[in-house]
């Protein structure tokens, strides 16, 4: 049996090694081994006699790839060429063929066509795709369809046999696809090798011992035990002696693994378990392989693939490799993952041999370039397992830096002066770079996983290990002066950029402590008459403040520090304007509202950061809103409207905070819609959207709803915000409304409660378990703002009451409107005073018995018509005027700039006193009139 | 009571020089420690040259011992380097005192031209310029002031605003000008000054230009408080927006500067609007402003004002005057306007409540103002017959009644259409031009 097997397994070896040559871009997975002497001893080994058959098989087997590959890239005119070697090759084998198989179509071969078939039909139907193909693409598809059903026609009865039983193949197609997504290519061998034994031979081995494999793994051992002994003479006796011997040892053990899984995977065709398992074997497997040669590489002398037997190991001899590995990058034939795996080893080397740190930062580095090279294309992701090893060695690598400060590492530093040796090593890389090009990595980890599984929150688990690294890049980048500032500025941007969107309750308790603090060094102060002015003996005593448990330095104190070193050291531009945003945005997260809108202010973005890049802007749109969220807390209701209008004005939120892409694929192209998913944030980045709708909503209604009532028969009521008139017109449309159930419908019905003064309902509608669990709870110090909404409901709603009925009162007690709007008596007098200042409304308060008189003078019709009159000729002039400043500004003014913060802020106050002051009055005159008429 | 002052915060933008004033009048008010002040003034004048006064203070602090010699080391340090000053400057002074020569300056019109004509005349060097200034630096920080003052102006007249000391000798004449309370020339270097940073080409630094903001607005205040157009000043170099600040039209670069680097100016802003006599004009700005910084600054006179325009709590409007008048008293720059405050306010407050109301009770009336009910009356009766006030006393029931103010809808009406006519003789007026210009341009094309 040993011999037939041998025998078998040298011939595909011969096999494998040509492919090699050929276009084979890798060995079987495992052979980590044999692809490390980079010399030319493969070539050499090309010289072996082989039977027809196997030249034949060979062939097609060659072609077989090839088409495989072309269906892979879509190339379909190489396929059809290839199509047709295909087929003639097949017609020169088939003499072969019909000696050795009795005339039976190899399997392989039907599986092509087959593949062929349904990869032809599929695109043939894929109509959209094929609009889309070149034009040679699809002429030669057409030609290609038709060519194979007349082709297949002969082979008809096989090929539908074959798709009927495709069983053993399918299987192999999932592990060969498995495999395909591991990156190693063992399909293109696992085919070959089932072919090359002949089926009945090995079926017989297996069938001699079947229950001799039950346990799999030990079997395995064992069978490797004694493969190895007798492929140590095979390769002495039978093999030729241009073989490196142990390169044969080690491709036949392989090899011989590798039958064994291929008829193990035979013997078990079905269950999915089985390939779990194989999976798991083959990892063992590789640990086996690893161990192996780690165990060789022991004995330094000893070991061929690195080194040979008496190269002596200096920093030379591993840099010369180092380079050698690095320069494979890219080869056809070298596969990533076998280069990695050498460069591991060559740091172990390095480890073994005591070379210094330097060394070994080096490779590390080379280590990590190689992970991120990876993927062949940017857009998708790292592998978990290459994502853990990143983070692995990203941490080796501070481990060898901080500990060893006289490395210097840097970009400026020429592969020529790097220096090993000695102390003062300098070595040529980039930490920050690798930092930042890790971070992103992890960014497109994120964005693939779903969100809403466990996976994510599995990946996210390694938030914190980033966040590590970057930390000790940090430090590594500030000790010693190591950074030039721009580095400094860009380890401390990617810190910030971990750090900004994170909530810091510390810093709610910090403040806290503050506040008691200060309060008592102030009733000391006080009781101390004569407190000196002396400027220093002020700081003294600021200092000597009794500091209760001390809370160590904020995440909002660190953004504080990193940013202001920002803004000061940044040469570009950029990277400032980012900081800013993230510092507006941390303050706003943390309640600091006056600082958040000055520093929004004083950095002036709003006027130009539509020039900015789209990232940029994605940021200031997320600072906004945080701000307004702050703003909102903070009872600036004006404040918090204005700033999420521009977010919410066109109903693209969404989109806007790159959360998520908008269901309108026609609108943009593919391109462009892959950019949009680049931009998307990580799900832990986003802030709720629901939050800021309502939010937004229920400002509007607190501004809007006491305007609307003040303006009530007003020709120019100006709109506050639009979509919440939306919001009204979709419910009054509604034919009937049923209780409100979506936080919209709720604001609304709010809205209409507020419209008549009934407070409490409004206050209902708005704060109810429903709307805390939906929105309000989300809020750091939910009840705070709770309270806060309420007293802003009671207020409003005494606005929008005196509006609306003011007009059936005479004499108001202000008592009454204080008990019924459960507010203070002050409050009360305040509110009223402010409206009559504004000249909103048309009254005065008696002291004396604390009412409020209503003025109200009884125009006629004719007056009533007069001052209709009026005010429509004044929109006359109005509209003249307009239409003569268009035409003045021409071509230029024409477009209107957006309103930037700044000058919105300016407005604010004015428009506050603005609305409805003379038309208050109209309004009641054409009520009256249209009353008078009626 | 400290709580309230400022000194401390405005030291930091004044001159050395400028601040004994003010540790003066602290001195005098007993709310800090003599013996601390003494401590601190000695401070400042160890970096001075005025080395009598600084033994003059540090015998007041140590009453019994004798000066160290560390004083009488530096004394004749400055006397020296005094002489060696004079010598070297001997010469250019002689030539300033020369009669003829001192006509040819004031004749001339080029700074260059004035040079090339002493250069070749009278022997000239223009180093001797830069030694002037060094000169009247150091008879400044002996403290004679008015010799400082004459050198400066001396040394002005011989460099062209371009000069990199232009700005420095700007300064010194301004200090010079405050020391010794010459407010009229004081107020003329300020304006001078004010032009020079406002258009100063070289400022491209803007932390650069509103530091010398800051510093102005500092200085100014010495001239704003006792000059008499002083406030008005004030007012207008604040709040009024002027079209020659071309590249922000939307905000005054002053007001900028003190919301961003010295809130409690904010404190004299109130002070002057309140008793300025427009001062409604200017409310409603300033008013904006103090919510804008009130969780930077705050003190009873912008909470007064805060209570009064925004929240309409006249309560506490009262409580924060009665607060205000402790500010007063310690505020070196305000201790002269406390009545004048008091008085402005009262009417403000009264003003308002005016507004809002038909009928007070003169009781609560005087409660509000801090004032016994027959001095509110006569108060009130004095307001109005003076015509400042459309209001009745109702002496039965002790109550005012304010004048009607309901708008009839014949005066509405005339309100509406009154700026119409206007308007529309504009947009006429425009027009016609227009089409004057079209016509003519269309004779041209044909």
């Amino acid at each position: 049996m040993s011999g037939r097997f041998f025998k078998g397994v040298s011939d595909s070896e011969s096999e494998s090694s040509e492919a090699e040559s050929d276009i084979l871009p890798t060995r079987p997975h495992p052979a980590v081994t044999s692809a490390f002497p980079v010399s030319d001893e493969e070539e050499e080994a090309k010289r072996v006699v082989r039977t027809a058959k196997e030249k034949r098989y060979e062939e097609l087997h060659t072609i077989i790839r090839q088409i495989r590959n072309h269906k892979k890239i879509k190339d379909i005119s190489k396929m059809l060429s290839g199509f047709e070697n295909l087929t003639r090759a097949f017609q020169k084998a088939k003499l072969v063929i019909e000696r050795e198989e009795n005339n039976k179509i190899p399997t392989f071969y039907l599986r092509c066509l087959v593949e062929l078939e349904t990869f032809v039909h599929e695109t043939w139907e894929d109509r959209e795709g094929r609009k889309n193909m070149s034009k040679q693409n699809s002429k030669s598809l057409a030609t290609l369809r038709q060519k194979l059903r007349k082709y297949s026609k002969d082979y008809e009865t096989e090929m539908n046999k074959y798709k009927e039983n495709p069983v053993e193949d399918d299987e192999k197609e999932e592990e060969s696809e498995d495999e395909e997504s591991d990156e190693s290519d063992s399909d293109d061998d696992g085919p070959m090798d089932f072919m090359k034994k002949p089926e009945k031979e090995v079926k017989e081995d297996f069938k001699e011992e079947p229950k001799i494999d039950k346990d799999v793994e030990d079997d395995d051992e064992s069978d490797d035990s004694y493969w190895q002994g007798s492929s140590d003479e095979s390769s002495l006796t039978s093999d030729d002696e241009k073989y490196g011997g142990n390169r044969a040892k080690n491709v036949f053990e392989r090899d011989t693994d590798k039958t064994k899984e291929t008829t193990k995977r035979r013997r078990k065709p079905k269950e999915g378990e089985h390939r779990k398992q194989r999976i798991h074997e083959e990892e063992d497997e590789q640990e086996e392989g690893r161990w192996k040669e780690v165990q060789r590489g022991g004995i330094p002398g000893e070991k061929p693939k690195m080194f040979s037997k008496d190269e002596e190991i200096n920093h030379q001899s591993v840099i010369k490799k180092l380079l050698e590995i690095l320069a494979m990058r890219g080869k056809k034939r070298i596969h990533r993952s076998d280069q990695i795996e050498m460069l591991v080893e060559l740091l172990d080397i390095c480890g073994a041999h005591k070379l210094g740190p330097a060394i070994e930062t080096k490779v590390t580095l080379g280590i990590i370039a190689a992970l991120f090279e990876y993927n062949p294309n940017v857009s998708p992701c790292m592998k978990p397992e290459n994502w853990q090893k990143c983070l692995k060695f990203a941490n080796l690598l501070f481990d060898i830096l901080l500990e060893n400060p006289d490395i210097v590492v840097s970009e400026n530093i020429a592969e020529e002066a790097e220096s090993f040796t000695a102390p003062s090593f300098r070595v040529h890389g980039c930490a920050l770079t690798l930092v930042e090009k890790m971070d992103e990595e992890f960014t497109k980890l994120l964005q693939a996983v779903d969100p809403h599984s466990p996976d994510y929150i599995e990946r996210l688990k390694d938030e914190k290990n980033i966040c590590t690294i970057i930390e000790r890049l940090q430090t590594y980048l500030e000790a010693n002066q190591k950074g030039t500032s721009s580095e400094l500025c860009r380890a401390y941007i990617l810190r910030i950029d971990h750090l900004y969107f994170k909530f810091d309750p510390l810093v709610f308790k910090k403040r806290e402590q503050q506040a008691k603090a200060r309060a008592n060094s102030l009733v000391n102060g006080d009781g101390v008459q004569t407190e000196p002015q002396d400027e220093e003996k002020k700081e003294g005593a600021v200092e000597e403040k009794p500091e209760e448990p001390q809370i160590g330095e904020t995440s909002l104190e660190v953004i504080d520090r990193l940013c202001k070193y920002i803004y000061a050291k940044d040469a570009t531009d950029r990277l400032r304007t980012q900081a800013i945003l993230c510092h507006i945005y941390h303050h706003a997260l943390h309640d600091n509202w006056f600082e958040a809108r000055d520093l929004m202010l004083m950095s002036q973005l709003q006027h130009n950061i539509h020039k900015a890049d789209i990232p940029l802007q994605i940021i200031y749109n997320r600072a906004l809103v945080q701000l307004g969220l702050c703003a909102f807390r903070h009872g600036n209701i004006r404040d918090a409207h204005q700033d999420l209008l521009d977010i919410q004005f066109f109903g693209r939120a969404k989109e806007l905070l790159a959360q998520g892409l908008l269901p309108k694929p026609q609108e943009r192209t593919p391109e462009q819609e892959k950019m949009e998913k680049r931009r998307l944030l990580p799900f832990h980045k986003h802030i709720n959207l629901e939050l800021i709708e309502c939010v937004y909503l229920v400002s509007a209604m607190l501004l809007e709803i006491p305007d609307v009532a003040a303006n009530e028969f007003s020709v120019r009521k100006k709109v506050i915000s639009r979509s919440f008139y939306n919001q009204l017109r979709k419910n009054e449309e509604q034919p009937l409304v049923g209780l409100p159930e979506s936080m919209r419908e709720h604001v609304v019905a709010a809205s209409k409660a507020m419209r008549v003064g009934n407070w409490k309902a409004c206050r209902d509608f708005i704060i109810n378990d429903k709307m805390n669990t939906k929105v309000w709870n989300l809020f750091y110090q939910a009840n705070k703002v709770r309270e806060m909404l309420v007293q802003k409901i009671r207020e409003e709603s005494l606005r929008a009451y005196l509006f609306t009925y003011s007009h059936v009162y005479d004499v108001i007690s202000l008592a009454t409107l204080s008990e019924m709007f459960d507010l203070e008596n002050n409050i009360v007098h305040s509110i009223i005073s402010k409206m009559i200042i504004n000249e909103e409304l048309m009254a005065s308060l008696d002291e004396p018995t604390q009412t409020l008189i209503m003025h109200r003078t009884e125009p006629s019709r004719i007056q009533g018509l007069a001052l209709q009159l009026a005010d429509k000729v004044t929109n006359l002039v109005d509209q003249n005027e307009r239409l003569w400043d268009f035409k003045q500004a021409g071509a230029f003014g024409g477009q209107q700039q957006r309103m930037g913060y700044q000058n919105r802020q300016e407005n604010q106050n004015r428009n506050y006193q603005e609305y409805g002051q003379r038309q208050e009055r109209n309004n009641r005159e054409n009520r009256r009139s249209n009353y008078v008429r009626n | 009571m400290a709580e309230w002052e400022l000194t401390n915060k405005l030291g930091q933008y004044l001159d050395r020089h400028l601040v004994f004033p003010l540790l003066e009048f602290l001195s005098t008010n007993h709310i800090y420690n003599e013996d601390e002040l003494l401590q601190v003034k000695l401070g400042l004048l160890n970096n001075t040259n005025m080395v009598d006064f600084a033994i003059d203070v540090w015998q007041q602090l140590n009453p019994d011992q004798i000066p160290p010699d560390q004083f009488m080391e530096n004394r004749i340090k400055v006397v020296k380097q005094l002489k060696e000053l004079e010598s070297v400057t001997r010469p250019i002074l002689e030539l300033l005192t020369n009669e003829a020569i001192s006509q040819e300056i004031a004749k001339a019109r080029d700074v260059r031209q004035l040079l090339d004509y002493l250069q070749k005349n009278h022997g000239f060097n223009p180093d001797m310029i830069d030694s002037l200034l060094e000169f009247a630096k150091f008879q400044y920080e002996c403290g004679n002031y008015s010799g400082a003052a004459q050198y400066l102006s001396s040394h002005r007249m011989l460099i062209s605003p371009n000069d990199k000391n232009y700005l420095s000798n700007l300064w010194g004449k301004l200090a010079c000008e405050i020391l010794m309370q010459r407010w009229e020339a004081a107020l003329e270097d300020f304006n001078r000054l004010k032009e020079f940073i406002d258009s100063y080409p070289f400022f491209a630094n803007q932390l650069h230009l509103l530091q010398q903001r800051t510093w102005l607005i500092h200085w100014s205040l010495f001239i704003f408080f006792n000059h008499s157009q002083g406030r008005d000043m004030l007012i207008d170099m604040f709040l009024e927006k002027k079209v020659n600040y071309p590249k922000q039209q939307t905000n005054n670069p002053y007001l900028n500067a003190v919301q961003t680097m010295c809130p409690h100016i904010l404190r004299y802003l109130t002070t002057s609007v309140i008793t300025h006599r427009k001062r409604r004009e200017h409310m409603k700005e300033l008013v904006k402003v103090i919510q804008q910084e009130s969780y930077t600054y705050r003190d009873p006179i912008t909470e007064f004002v805060e209570c009064l325009c925004v929240n309409f709590d006249f309560d506490g409007a009262q409580k924060k005057l009665r607060e205000c008048v402790e500010v007063f008293d310690h505020d070196f720059f305000l201790v002269a306007l406390k009545d004048d405050f008091i008085e402005n306010a009262r009417l403000f407050v009264f003003e308002i409540f005016c507004q809002i109301h038909e009928c007070i009770s003169i009781g609560m009336l005087a409660e509000k103002l801090n004032m016994t009910p027959e001095e509110a009356e006569k108060w009130i009766a004095n307001l109005i017959r003076q015509a400042r006030l459309d209001a009745k006393i109702d002496s039965k029931l002790g109550h005012v009644v304010m004048g009607t103010q309901a708008v009839s809808p014949y005066q509405q009406l005339i309100e509406k259409t009154k700026a119409m006519g206007i308007r529309c003789q504009v947009l006429t007026m425009n027009l016609e031009k227009k089409l004057h210009s079209v016509q003519e341009r269309g004779w041209d094309l044909s």
